[in-house]
């Protein structure tokens, strides 16, 4: 007890205050570091081949169609005067491409990823709360309400700007023009599609949209995009979905179809291609690109030699490393161990 | 100032005054008896505070808005809160304007409740001191009754049993003890837990045990008696041996003088601090670079634009900005985008991890002293990385090198040396009457208080048992030292039966003898020690105990003290009662006590006085005893003589003096005393003053020597040795003589005897001339200088001396042989007084900073704090001070570090101390170890964060691929998520537990103390290092997620995913790098961090769909975790990013693998050393020259 007492203030003795907790130093000796460089370098590289390859084997065809040369045949469409041009893109397959082929438009220069853009949209109207068809969100500015104080729906830059060229695609046989089907369905993200844009459930749908107006950039109201297939209408429309997603960067891409069906289910025949191109959308006068990409996909997406080249070069770069310090281990080593 | 002014009776009075009452210099108080039970309005002393106290700075209602007030203080709280009211402007915000508040929310709430949550203990502790009962008088009842302390007002008198504590500042009118003495301890205030008497109120005559208050009222009151602090009872005192005591309140609540000095705690900055202040600025001007970058690329992206597309927005008018305008608000957005380039949590997580590594530091079992039970106390809690950076330390000698325990070992009485075990010659030798005198001095000539046995202090706190301790060993060693005495003690009885009785006659003493009763007395030795367990010494320094029990072995029992009174008896059985006339208390500028006695048998009034031997020296008169006028020359030099030798063996010497005052001298003298007593302004002043006057007009010599052994402290001399292998230059300042401290240099081996020592020194004879001459300083050197003659005025020659010994020493500094000895200095107080004069001074550190060692001796605590500050603002160095006592205390306060050793002398210096430790051993430790681990480990955090931060790049690469806009492509619940949670726990953990080298190697290799002096591991290039790594980091970390990515149909902010997962890794990646040893804790921490990463996002993106528009955080990761060209990306990029840390690493750590080699093969070298040594010094000896140079001055 007395003891007790006089000790009263004394620090506990455990190996956590008094800081000798069992510690492990990592101790890179050449022992561990030059082995370790080694199965790095060699993993990487491997890494690195498989990558390659495989991208190596992604067919890409890409065709630029703006129309700023004369010679180009989207050319007399590029004028922003004309209205519902059509124009054709020719092109010819000397080998089978293989299926499932992904056709995409491209933008080149299109800042998306602008900010204020990117703000101008109200994620509550495109969920469906009719609140918000009648007061859009304030973010919506200038594309809140039109002229007439009417509110527009979808409201915002973003639906405003949508890309409405359209694309249909014919194979040339004996002459003859073979429409290709493309297959508009799941080229949005299935969360997009299925929860975070709903419709109002109003049937018919056109009746959520009363006393609204339609984007001022638009030709037809949401609820009449896809003629075709009522429930590809509004706000889960298949190609508005995909263009509400923001690209990240000026250049790029967005799926437009794929081609899953029919003769074509294994992909494009070897063969004369003709695109017909409904050509709507105005990028001269921001010097912006348009472009049609027809790919096929692997499990590392798109085609991406970057990846597999870094891989390599970091690889095998590990491995000269690992020689480097073998050799400056032999030569330095033995001297400072006498 | 007089403190307590009053008078204790007043009957209403104007009104008017009343109301300025407490402006007023003079404090008039009425007793609120006659008022009891009168509303508030009719209350005399109602201007006067109550006595409940508030500590706490908030109120619950104003709580948030006083933290607020209080926080908005700190400059980076102003920047961060404008960045956030920033936002707020729709031109320029980036993000939603709410969002931005987080950051700042957050870290003020934090903040908040960690003020709230001490605010709160305060209140807790604030409530139950008010709470706490008390007895106040009661007119009614005609008695006291108990009530609250908040209920006792100015005006009402208490009464405090025995071991309560005081509630209020009282006046002492009434004790229980019959001499109207009451017993405090001021534990609680000053950490003394030696007791104190106060006296009640004197001419106030109180009818003994059946006091009534009527009384008191009832007396005429126009006669004023001036009252001192020895009539008041401080609150927080505890009453000890005393049952009961009756005071009046004269001072409550916040005005009572601990409530006054209640100081907050000190906050000093860091060196570090300062530094990281500075690194703080770069960032703001990196910051203000980027956004400027920001600013006109926007601008010119818009002027390059041809017309307007489609994805810029216009305002509501279809209205789009000018680029120029655009471009301008631009550069706010990006300020705002961009904030987390200062970072924001960096202040927050310093404080955390200094409250880490305190934690540390106060349980280390190596740092805590068993005898004492007390641990290492760190009471600065903010310059815990200051102990790793010390260069120069300034350490106290008494108390802190030693022990300071006192033994009485031996004395010179008449010029003859006695050690204590052949004190039997000293009695046989047939010259008594000095001996008694001597003794009696002895045992009266102190402020010692006597408590008895049955009156036990019974102790209610735990820690302050130092002393108890201290005085159970000195009850043993008092008793193996009687058993010494025991054996001469037979002899010495028998020739006091011869002797003193019949031979002696010339002094009071042996009048005393004649009448009898001492010849035929038994021996004293049973006789004392059947009193000694009865009786206990409360001495307020431990030297005065030491010599109370010295008198107490030889016979001279201190058997009671009063104020009026001395009771001893004497070694023949006798109880002498002194009429104590006066006590002129120590003070440090007189460093001498004196105590005026009335004889009892004689009614001679004798004036004992006792001090440091160079202040009595000094006032030295005419001879003791006029038979040995003739003698007198011959024992003052045998005196001096062995005094040197007492000082060279390190003791320390005490003289006695004795005074016979004539009456009418007393009555003179009195009459100025009493009106120094009852003066109000400058009292101490002038008490001090005739304490003087009666001392030195009319000093007699009892050239009486005592000494006390100093005993060093274990492992004093391996600790010095340690610290000055880590390149600490330790200096030792002491009040002692020079040759004491040389004496205790040398065993505690800060000299070494190869060391040139330099002596320098004045005598007092010299010294007028010098002082006087150094007003002519800058001349006469001047001239010196000039004409280099061997002028024999004697400024000239020390100064042409200073200067020579300046030359000579740079001489030795620069011997490329590296031959030459070190060089030590020991300087005295007038010669370093002159030293430190503005045109000496620059040479004197100039000296110094060659020395290896400096010895000042004789310095007063002043001279201690004006050396510290020199040598700090002169050589821009980090210094540390340690000392004991209260002559420390300005030395500590002085220095960037402070130490208080926790002894013998109170608790002064630990209470002006930073951090307070027990044994001078423990600077090893707490400054080898944990100061550098405290140093490494805070500087390679503030240096991590800052990389950490930089982390913010990203954002600022995206901007050349989105237009300069100010987007972010990581969610900004993320970003802030990434801060605060993900990667702020692994810098904080790696800031209090990190080990570069454990604590064995930093022992055991002082030299690694090195790396944290001057500019340290944190220098200018260590910043830049690791922004510049930041920066290529964070260009890896975007531009390998955008080469894969590009010409993607990705969207924003599923490319912000990896680039966030990717930093993430980096960053914690990099930081176990920077971890030298892994612990348990580290694992948790890191894995948990990466854990909690990831589950938060998943949920978070699981959860959010539309909740934080524009940001689309919704399924990304999870989608992003599905795509094996995700986890590709974060590894290439991973590795990538960290690739040059690893040459870097490897080369920190082959270099210091290559210093550890090195300390290992120096080491058997400098064991050889002595060998060398042996060499060096017989060249040194052999020379026509000795090594000791003394540089003495004479006239």
């Amino acid at each position: 007890m007395k003891e007790q007492q006089e000790t009263a203030n004394r620090p506990d003795n455990t190996a956590f205050t008094q800081q000798r907790l069992p510690a492990w130093q990592p101790m890179l000796s050449a022992g561990i570091v030059i082995p370790g460089f080694v199965i790095i370098g060699l993993a990487f590289i491997g890494i690195g081949i498989a990558l390659f390859v495989t991208s190596q084997n992604i067919q890409v065809l890409e065709r630029d169609y703006t129309g700023v040369e004369n010679n180009s045949p989207c050319f007399k469409c590029s004028d922003p005067s004309t209205k519902n041009c059509v124009c054709k893109l020719d092109f010819s397959l000397d080998k089978l491409f293989e299926g499932p082929v992904f056709f995409y438009y491209g933008l080149s220069n299109y800042f998306q990823n602008y900010r204020k853009y990117g703000v101008s949209r109200d994620d509550r109207q495109l969920s469906g709360r009719l609140d918000n068809f009648q007061s859009p969100d304030e973010g919506c500015v200038p594309y809140q309400y039109d002229a007439n104080n009417k509110p527009i729906v979808p409201c915002g830059s973003v639906a405003n700007s949508l890309f409405n060229d359209t694309f249909k695609l014919y194979q040339i046989v004996n002459g003859a023009r073979k429409l290709v089907p493309f297959d508009g369905k799941g080229i949005a993200w299935w969360t997009d599609h299925n929860v975070k844009y709903r419709n109002p459930s109003i049937t018919p749908l056109k009746n959520a949209f009363n006393g609204t107006v339609k984007p001022t950039f638009w030709s037809k109201p949401a609820y009449e995009l896809d003629p075709s297939d009522p429930a590809n209408n509004g706000f889960v429309n298949q190609d508005f979905l995909v263009w509400m997603r923001r690209a990240a960067l000026p250049d790029f891409r967005k799926l437009y179809r794929r081609i899953t069906e029919g003769d074509y289910k294994n992909g494009l025949p070897a063969g004369n291609y003709s695109l017909e191109i409904a050509y709507n959308y105005p990028v001269l006068d921001f010097d912006g690109r348009k472009k049609v990409v027809f790919s096929n996909v692997s499990w590392m997406g798109g085609k991406n030699q970057f990846l597999g080249i870094a891989y390599l070069v970091i690889g095998s770069l590990c491995v000269v490393m690992s020689i480097v310090m073998l050799i400056v281990y032999a030569k330095f080593k033995f001297p400072d161990e006498e | 100032a007089s403190r307590a002014r009053d008078t204790t009776k007043e009957d209403g009075k104007e009104k008017l005054l009343r109301k300025r009452v407490r402006e007023r210099d003079i404090r008039k108080l009425v007793s609120n008896l006659p008022y009891e039970g009168l509303e508030k309005m009719k209350q005399p002393n109602r201007h006067f505070p109550g006595n409940a106290i508030k500590t706490t700075k908030y109120t619950l209602l104003f709580f948030i808005p006083m933290n607020l007030f209080e926080q908005f203080h700190r400059l980076a709280n102003i920047y961060f809160l404008g960045l956030a009211i920033l936002n707020f402007v729709p031109v320029v915000n980036a993000f939603q304007p709410e969002v931005a508040l987080i950051p700042i929310c957050v870290i003020l709430a934090l903040t908040a409740l960690k003020d709230g949550w001490e605010d709160f203990r305060r209140y807790q502790s604030d409530r139950k001191l008010n709470n706490t009962p008390c007895f106040i008088y009661c007119r009614k009842e005609q008695q006291f009754v108990e009530r609250r302390w908040k209920d006792v007002r100015v005006g009402d008198f208490v009464k405090v049993i025995c071991n309560e504590i005081i509630p209020a500042d009282l006046l002492l009118l009434h004790t229980s003890d019959p001499n109207g003495v009451c017993h405090i301890e001021t534990a609680n205030l000053d950490g003394e837990t030696n007791l104190k008497q106060r006296r009640v109120v004197p001419d106030l005559t109180v009818e003994n045990g059946s006091l009534t208050f009527s009384c008191c009222r009832e007396k005429p009151d126009n006669v004023k008696v001036g009252i001192g602090i020895e009539s008041l009872l401080l609150r927080g005192c505890t009453v000890r041996n005393t049952d009961h005591t009756v005071g009046f309140v004269v001072y409550a609540g916040h005005e009572t003088k601990s409530m006054l000095n209640n100081n907050g705690p000190r906050y000093k900055r860091s060196k570090l601090e300062r530094k990281l202040n500075t690194d703080v600025i770069f960032c703001i001007i990196l910051l203000f670079a980027m956004c400027l970058v920001g600013a006109l690329g926007h601008f010119s992206w818009l002027q390059e634009l041809p017309s307007v597309p489609p994805y810029l927005v216009p305002d509501s008018h279809g209205h789009l900005d000018s680029p120029a305008l655009s471009g301008f608000y631009m550069f706010f957005t990006m300020i705002i985008l961009l904030q987390v380039l200062i970072p924001i949590s960096l202040y927050v997580s310093i404080e955390l991890v200094k409250i880490g590594q305190v934690f540390f530091i106060t349980n280390d079992i190596d740092l805590y002293d068993e005898e004492s039970d007390t641990p290492m106390q760190c009471r600065a809690l903010n310059i815990t990385e200051d102990l790793g950076q010390i260069q120069y330390i300034f350490s106290d000698k008494t108390g802190t090198l030693t022990e300071n325990k006192m033994v009485f070992r031996r004395c010179t009485v008449m010029g003859t040396e006695y050690p204590h075990c052949e004190n039997g010659k000293a009695s046989s030798s047939g010259k008594t009457d000095p001996y008694l005198d001597f003794f009696l001095a002895l045992a009266i000539c102190n402020t010692v208080v006597v408590s008895t046995a049955t009156v036990r202090r019974q102790r209610v706190s735990a820690p302050f048992t130092v002393t108890l301790d201290g005085e159970e060993r000195w009850r043993t060693k008092v008793g193996s030292f009687r058993q010494t005495i025991s054996s001469w003690r037979p002899m010495s009885n028998r020739s006091r039966t011869s002797s003193n009785c019949s031979v002696l006659e010339e002094d009071h003493f042996n009048s005393l003898a004649k009448t009898g009763n001492c010849g035929g007395r038994k021996s004293t030795g049973p006789q004392t020690q059947d009193t000694s367990p009865s009786l206990r010494y409360e001495a307020e320094s431990p030297d005065e105990a030491a010599l109370v029990h010295a008198a107490k072995a030889y016979g001279f029992t201190l058997l009671a003290r009063t104020p009026g009174s001395v009771t001893v008896r004497l070694p023949c059985g006798e109880e002498l009662v002194f009429e104590v006339l006066d006590t002129l208390a120590f003070d440090s500028h007189r460093k001498r006590m004196s105590v005026l006695v009335r004889h009892p048998v004689t009614s001679e009034l004798v004036l004992y006085t006792k001090g440091a031997d160079y202040a009595i020296m000094e006032l030295l008169g005419t001879p003791y005893a006029e038979q040995l006028k003739g003698k007198q020359k011959r024992i003052a030099a045998d005196t001096q003589r062995h005094l040197d030798c007492y000082a060279k063996e390190g003791l320390r010497t005490l003289c006695f003096t004795k005074k016979v005052l004539s009456e009418r001298a007393y009555k003179d003298w009195s009459v100025s005393r009493q009106g120094a007593l009852a003066a109000i302004d400058n009292r101490e002043k002038l008490i001090m003053d005739t304490a003087g006057l009666l001392e030195t007009n009319l000093t007699l010599l009892g050239n009486t020597r005592v000494r006390i052994e100093d005993r060093l402290q274990e492992s004093v001399p391996d600790t010095i040795v340690a610290l000055r292998e880590a390149g600490i230059q330790v200096w030792v300042l002491t009040g002692d003589k020079p040759e004491t401290a040389v004496n205790i240099g040398y065993a505690c081996r800060l000299l070494d005897e190869g060391d040139l020592v330099i002596n320098m020194s004045s005598k007092n004879k010299v010294r007028r001339m010098l002082i006087f001459n150094t007003s002519f300083t800058q001349q006469s050197f001047l001239s010196a200088l000039s004409s280099r003659s061997k002028s024999k005025r004697i400024n000239q020659f020390f100064f042409c001396s200073v200067t020579a010994h300046f030359t000579e020493v740079r001489r030795y500094g620069n011997d490329p042989t590296g031959l030459a000895p070190t060089i030590s200095l020991v300087i005295d107080g007038r010669t370093l007084a002159m030293a430190l004069e503005s045109d000496l001074v620059d040479r004197f550190v100039d000296l110094a900073r060659r020395c290896r060692s400096v010895l000042c001796c004789r310095v007063t605590p002043l001279q201690k704090s004006a050396v510290v500050k020199v040598i700090r603002e002169k050589l821009k160095v980090m210094t540390l001070a340690v000392g004991d006592g209260a002559n420390d205390v300005n030395m500590i306060q002085a220095a960037d570090v402070g130490i208080g050793i926790s002894g013998q002398e109170g608790m002064q210096a630990v209470m002006a101390s930073d951090f307070a430790i027990s044994r001078f051993k423990h600077l090893k430790k707490l400054l080898l170890v944990h100061g550098h681990w405290c140093y490494t480990r805070l500087a390679n955090m503030i240096i991590y964060f800052f990389y950490k931060n930089a982390y913010v790049n990203l954002l600022f690469w995206y901007q050349f691929f989105c237009g300069f806009s100010g987007t972010a492509m990581i969610d900004y619940w993320l970003m802030i998520f990434f801060n605060l949670f993900f990667t702020s726990a692994p810098p904080i953990m790696f800031g209090i537990m990190d080990k570069d080298v454990s604590a064995e190697t930093l022992l055991g290799l002082p030299e690694l103390y090195r790396t944290g002096q001057g500019t340290g591991e944190y220098k200018f290039s260590t910043f830049w290092t690791a922004m510049l790594d930041a920066f290529y980091q964070s260009l890896v970390c975007f531009f390998i997620p955008y080469w894969v990515y590009e010409d993607s149909d990705i969207d924003v902010f599923t490319f912000g995913t990896p680039l966030n997962t990717v930093s993430l890794f980096t960053i914690l990646l990099h930081l176990s790098i920077e971890i030298k040893t892994w612990t348990v804790v580290h694992w948790v921490i890191m894995l948990g961090s990466v854990a909690v990463y990831f589950i938060v996002t998943l949920a978070y993106s699981a959860i959010c769909v539309t909740c934080n528009p524009p940001s689309n955080p919704y399924w990304i990761l999870q989608s992003q975790m599905a795509d094996p060209m995700f986890y590709l990306t974060c590894i290439i990029t991973t590795v990538l990013a960290l690739l040059p840390r690893y040459p870097q690493y490897s080369h920190i750590y082959t270099s210091k693998h290559d210093t550890f080699a090195k300390h290992i093969t120096y080491k058997p070298r400098s064991t050889q050393n002595p060998a060398n040594d042996d060499s060096m010094e017989k060249k040194w000896c052999g020379g026509p020259e000795s090594p000791l140079v003394h540089w003495t001055q004479n006239s």
